[in-house]
């Protein structure tokens, strides 16, 4: 074919993917190679006068004890709600799809703070765990003569709290998920397990949760990979405290690039955290692809 | 899975009722105490207000300018919400209909983006948004929103691969160019993607904190969400002025919840979209 009668055919297709294209590469491509490229640098954000360091930024990020703090909080929440969200949602879903009848209303009920913004979700239960005797909590043991408890500003509950908190918050969600998963299991599998005396827990272990195995694997997946990379919500509910308890690795990458502008430092815990992320997610989605397939073989 | 109800089914329905009577207690408190004085939300923080007074309201309505937020929400994320239906479709279109080693390459590059997360690349972009003078700009928040564009190109092409051809075909046939061909033929084809990318969208980018934060910091193009925290840190302790801030902003997503409840949920049923 020769060349003019190539670029006419070729041109509508591809002017049909530029624009989405152009968006993705300002946006996506030259931050993410540069991010790669800052963190071999000393980049301060103003000065010209860029050098190469080598690999200095990585050893500082597992010298500092601040930003290893920061990496296991992210790593105890973002493995710690999964986990806690599945085993609950499933059987929460169990109940929205049985025979009860306000079902409707309270799978609405159990959706709704999937709907608020994440951050007015910790501004509410700021308001409710407010250490302070106005806080929910406090006023209520205040009435009763109780000591106030420090609730999110105390280390030892800050982080269990802000765990519950997101667990409250993405329940709904996960189980809806999950309800759909079920529906699509054959009711003739029960009836047949029923005939042979099985018990409702075995039906369970047996049928029921390996049946559901697609949606846990989308399920874990968007939590794990959502709860990692989480900001608003710790960040509205404690601000990272108290000290550096609830501190996430992302509060800390804007902290030291945006308000220190540490920029090439922060690349290379931008990039570290890019690469524990991948390393999660591709390990887990194999984990997950492997149960489903021996569940279902 | 018992067919019938029974006693057993009321027992687990009574409890389920009280679940979520007590799930809802925040929601509760946040909205009953905006009728209250400071003094009233300490003393009786669960009981309903002595006097119901709208006050508050009045007082936060007047220091936040609710209606400019409003403005500036809405107006980047309608502008967003119908740039990224149009960039994902055509691209999805483009890419599933014609497969070049072009094309493929660019889907494979969405596909690899896709995973990583923005608070990963934030640094450079707030460099690169500094360059195209973008910052602090309604125009680059919505470039930015724009992005989700990958995540309408993922849905959209899934759904493409199961629409036959023919009718493309017979439209070619007729003489029509691609342009007419997409937006008259295959776009009202793609309606139930679009409506699930359309709502997600709303929901995402009308709560967007993170980038608002990072790249919009000007109160007079402050969005709704922004506001509030901007308010949170100068009135944290006027909390019978905080209180109603917040349930005023968080109003239009309710209002959006409740109208399009049923398609949200058969969004997240069917796309397990990211929560």
């Amino acid at each position: 074919m020769d060349k003019k009668g190539f670029i006419k055919k070729e041109l509508p297709w591809v002017l049909f993917w530029v624009p989405a294209f152009a968006v993705y590469t300002i946006v996506v491509i030259i931050p993410s190679l540069t991010t790669i490229g800052y963190s071999f640098t000393d980049y301060n954000g103003f000065s010209s006068d860029i050098s190469f360091v080598g690999l200095k930024n990585y050893l500082m990020v597992f010298k500092n004890k601040a930003a290893l703090t920061s990496i296991i909080n992210s790593l105890v929440y973002g493995i710690s709600v999964p986990i806690l969200v599945t085993v609950i949602a499933i059987p929460l879903a169990l109940v929205l799809n049985s025979k009860i009848k306000s079902k409707n209303i309270l799978r609405a009920v159990f959706f709704f703070p999937s709907v608020i913004s994440t951050l007015f979700l910790g501004f509410i239960w700021k308001f409710i765990l407010s250490s302070s005797s106005t806080g929910l909590i406090n006023s209520i043991r205040f009435k009763a003569g109780k000591d106030l408890l420090l609730l999110l500003a105390d280390p030892q509950w800050a982080m269990p709290l802000l765990i519950l908190i997101t667990v409250w918050a993405s329940v709904g969600w996960h189980s809806c998920i999950y309800i759909a998963n079920l529906q699509t299991i054959p009711p003739d599998y029960y009836e047949a397990a029923s005939l042979d005396g099985a018990s409702k827990f075995q039906q369970f272990k047996n049928i029921t949760l390996p049946m559901l195995a697609p949606s846990m694997t989308s399920s874990v997946l968007l939590l794990l990979t959502g709860n990692l990379k989480a900001y608003d919500l710790p960040y509205a509910l404690t601000g990272g405290g108290p000290g550096t308890k609830t501190t996430m690795i992302t509060q800390t990458i804007i902290e030291e690039g945006v308000t220190s502008n540490r920029i090439g430092y922060a690349s290379a815990m931008s990039f570290l955290f890019l690469l524990i992320i991948a390393v999660i997610t591709v390990s887990l989605t194999r984990f997950m692809n492997k149960r489903e397939e021996r569940l279902y073989s | 899975m018992g067919k019938k109800y029974t006693k057993k089914t009321l027992l687990l329905e009574t409890i389920m009722v009280a679940i979520a009577s007590v799930f809802m207690i925040p929601m509760y408190y946040l909205v009953v105490s905006t009728f209250k004085n400071q003094q009233e939300i300490m003393e009786h923080p669960l009981g309903l207000p002595k006097a119901f007074s709208l006050a508050n309201y009045e007082r936060a309505l007047s220091t936040m300018d609710y209606w400019r937020n409003f403005g500036n929400s809405l107006l980047i994320t309608s502008v967003s919400v119908i740039l990224v239906i149009i960039l994902g479709s055509m691209a999805a279109y483009s890419i599933s209909r014609h497969r070049s080693k072009l094309s493929k390459f660019i889907g494979a590059l969405f596909l690899i983006g896709f995973m990583v997360p923005a608070q990963t690349t934030m640094l450079p972009l707030f460099t690169v948004m500094k360059k195209l003078h973008l910052i602090n700009t309604y125009k680059g928040m919505i470039l930015l929103h724009c992005n989700q564009c990958v995540f309408a190109f993922m849905l959209y092409k899934g759904f493409i691969q199961t629409i036959p051809q023919e009718l493309e075909e017979a439209a070619k046939i007729d003489g029509c160019n691609m342009w007419q061909l997409f937006w008259k033929i295959v776009f009202p084809l793609l309606k139930p993607v679009t409506i699930t990318v359309a709502i997600f969208n709303v929901m995402w980018i009308w709560n967007d904190f993170m980038l608002t934060y990072l790249f919009l910091n000007s109160s007079k193009k402050a969005t709704l969400i922004m506001q509030v925290f901007n308010g949170m840190g100068t009135f944290s302790n006027d909390w019978s002025m905080m209180m109603p801030a917040l349930v005023l902003a968080l109003l239009p997503m309710v209002i959006f919840y409740l109208i399009m409840q049923k398609q949200i949920v058969e969004g997240v049923v069917s796309g397990a979209v990211k929560g």
